[in-house]
């Protein structure tokens, strides 16, 4: 048995917020609050610190299979709980795309014995992700894959985005998209604005995000199939997704965490750093401080957004790298500076995107022990050093508030 | 010059515009004499890399390093080893293991220069990158302008044609608003949306606009090579909008001056008439290029003033 003492519990399902101590027996919580340890107990010392249900990212890619030098499963694994994270969604774009069922079983096979964070696999939504004919969505989670989705791309014929909800809503696993229209992102590099007039890039312009919402929106009122959209990062874009919601739409949404803290006019001040090339791009100050009050609000959640890649794929001219930046390990602190307060980073890392896979993220007994354990009030430098094998991160030699002390999975201490 | 690289006129102080042409200006009278060459580089080299065509800007910056005596050195993307696969990175760090002085790149991507400019010691000298900047032609359009308006001081200069995507463009907004002209732009809304604004520009839709009040009249190229999809309905429509020809020249200012960074599409962007005709200032601006271009090499390389250079 272990023993986390001395800690305050931040569990926003269960509404207790205070101090208390968590036993853990196996990879089960046996005790929440006041009780008599078990002199045997293998103690863990939390003073000072929060305990909290695990972070669950929902769309992170580990270049596994196919490009293992990017991070790769197992080390992805201890990455993400490195960050905090008890459990990563992968996502299919990978080389191959995750869209064949037997190729599927490989990688499930070896997530489930992911050594630190539980790895669940999301698998292809259309062959090859190419949004032009549906995979085999039924044999791919009988396969195992815990979500269905195009990873980051956008799905661009609208008939074969109504017929994969269509048919996806049948499944009981839920549908992954990130909004957006191909076309009017094709040549842009950045959003498109003040910045990027200025400094001569192509602009990806915020309508491109907003007709995506847009789409999957009027297409869920029709099949009423459950979608969680991946990057919701304008303000139009957040609130149609209000608009869905209050409407009763089964839409949910998220926001990388680091969207919530730079803008557009990272690029110019950092010189076109490639690590700030995304897609969708870092926006304007305007959307940045509509997506912070979403997420107080509960209508956006928090991703870490995971996308690894090394000096071949970034140290290039701005436009020619590829899209993406390294998440998992800076998304807590993110979060929690741009946001401020600890149960809404808690609400919108653990306990909402954990009910878009149907689970509950709780801090009581008789539950899994996916943990994790948090300094709230450190500041810390985003370290060049990191675990992840990415070089791409744009929050690097920032000073961001908080920082993970320990993260609990199963019961065990992973990181 | 107190700066490793020439990157843009984004963030170039007044002082130091006027230095560069105070310097070109002096540098072009060694163009009268029989022997047009200084030593002020000898020794030093120069390496052109040129990522994309171009024949006049490539031209101008190798006569300019020749007339300073430099030692030049050029490769073009077709000739190079990028065409087996190797990145701009490890093309340069081959270049740096040669002990080049300073490098000017041209390149289809923005912030190709930078990149170089931030990893590498020797000068980076942007000849133009994606749809950034192209500060040398910039700074030879200004030298142009102030040889026949005295000041750029509350001028005006309007730009016409495909602005949004033109680095000749930008170097000359921000050149010139640091100068404290007053710069009007011209364009479909394809080529010069409203938010050009931004940038502290007036923006009109079609050249009669502008073209009454100005001091200078500077026609962009039509790149229609490089053109995005749907940008705009015929060359035909865009020359009667936009096309430069007598007819609305002389409802210009008499002493208006006619500026285009070429290669001109005669029948496009102006007439052949008004291209040719007396208040044209193009090929001056093709002279000035090289005195600016060695203006920036100078004070890049050299620093002080006379012959020999010195180490950096």
């Amino acid at each position: 048995m272990r023993l986390l003492r001395g800690g305050q519990v931040c569990c926003p399902s269960s509404g207790r917020f205070g101090p208390a101590d968590v036993l853990l027996d196996g990879d089960r919580i046996a005790a929440v609050g006041s009780f008599d340890a078990p002199p045997d107990a293998e103690v863990i010392d939390c003073a000072g610190a929060v305990i909290a249900p695990g972070f669950v990212d929902l769309a992170s890619e580990l270049g596994d299979p196919g490009e293992p030098w990017r991070e790769g499963l197992e080390h992805g694994s201890h990455v993400a709980a490195a960050g905090g994270f008890t459990t990563v969604v992968i996502s299919p774009r990978t080389v191959p795309p995750l869209d064949e069922p037997s190729r599927v079983a490989d990688i499930i096979s070896r997530a489930r014995q992911a050594p630190a964070a539980r790895v669940l696999v999301a698998g292809a939504l259309t062959v090859d992700l190419k949004g032009e004919a549906l995979a085999e969505m039924g044999m791919l989670v009988e396969a195992g894959c815990e979500a269905l989705g195009d990873g980051g791309e956008s799905i661009a014929d609208l008939q074969v985005l109504r017929r994969s909800l269509e048919y996806a809503a049948k499944m009981p696993v839920p549908v992954f998209l990130r909004p957006g229209v191909p076309v009017l992102e094709e040549r842009g590099t950045m959003h498109e604005g003040l910045v990027s007039t200025r400094i001569g890039l192509r602009g990806i312009p915020a309508a491109a995000e907003e007709i995506g919402v847009a789409q999957v929106v009027a297409l869920v009122a029709r099949t009423r199939s459950p979608v969680h959209l991946t990057h919701v990062t304008t303000a139009r874009a957040i609130r149609q997704v209000a608009a869905a919601v209050a409407e009763g739409l089964p839409v949910t949404a998220s926001i990388p965490a680091r969207h919530l803290l730079l803008t557009d006019g990272y690029l110019e001040t950092s010189g076109y750093d490639t690590a700030g090339r995304l897609l969708p791009p870092l926006r304007s100050e305007a959307d940045r401080a509509a997506a912070c009050q979403a997420v107080s609000e509960g209508i956006l959640m928090v991703g870490a957004d995971h996308v690894p890649w090394t000096q071949v794929e970034k140290e290039l001219e701005f436009s020619y790298a590829r899209c993406g930046a390294v998440g998992l390990e800076s998304a807590f602190s993110a979060a929690l500076t741009a946001l401020g307060e600890l149960k809404t980073v808690v609400e919108a890392m653990s306990v909402r995107p954990a009910a878009v896979l149907g689970r509950e993220a709780r801090v009581a007994a008789g539950r899994v022990a996916d943990l994790v354990v948090l300094d709230p009030e450190v500041t810390a430098e985003v370290s060049a050093t990191r675990r992840s094998r990415g070089v791409n991160e744009p929050l690097a030699g920032r000073a961001l508030r908080g920082a993970v002390r320990a993260c609990v999975v199963g019961g065990e201490v992973v990181a | 010059m107190k700066r490793k690289d020439m990157l843009g006129l984004r963030g170039l102080s007044r002082e130091e515009i006027v230095e560069v042409l105070d310097t070109a200006k002096n540098f072009r009278q060694v163009f009268s004499r029989r022997v047009k060459k200084v030593p002020t580089l000898r020794g030093r080299t120069v390496v052109m890399a040129f990522f994309e065509n171009s024949t006049r800007t490539k031209t101008s910056f190798s006569l300019a390093a020749k007339r300073l005596s430099a030692d030049t050195l050029s490769f073009s993307a077709s000739t190079s080893a990028t065409r087996k696969g190797e990145t701009l990175m490890d093309t340069a760090r081959n270049l740096d293991a040669m002990q080049p002085d300073a490098i000017v790149i041209r390149h289809p991507a923005t912030g190709a220069a930078h990149l170089l400019a931030r990893h590498f010691p020797w000068a980076v000298i942007n000849a133009g990158d994606g749809i950034n900047e192209h500060p040398s032609q910039a700074l030879l359009d200004m030298l142009t302008m102030r040889d026949h308006l005295g000041t750029l001081e509350g001028k005006r200069v309007a730009i016409v044609g495909d602005v949004y995507h033109s680095r000749v463009a930008r170097s000359n907004i921000y050149g010139l608003k640091t100068m404290g002209a007053e710069v009007v732009v011209a364009g479909p809304g394809t080529m010069c949306p409203d938010s050009m604004a931004d940038l502290g520009v007036e923006v009109r839709h079609t050249i009669d606009d502008v073209v009454e009040d100005s001091d200078v009249v500077m026609m962009l190229r039509v790149q229609r090579e490089r053109l995005g999809r749907a940008m705009m309905p015929s060359v035909r429509e865009y020359a009667r909008y936009y096309g430069l020809d007598m007819a609305r020249l002389e409802r210009a200012r008499p002493e208006v001056l006619v500026m285009h960074p070429g290669p001109i599409n005669r029948g496009v962007e102006m007439t052949p008439e008004v291209a040719d005709g007396p208040r044209s200032v193009i090929m001056e601006q093709v002279t000035n290029g090289v005195a600016v271009r060695m203006a920036l090499m100078f004070l890049l390389l050299g620093g002080s003033t006379g012959a020999g250079g010195g180490e950096r």
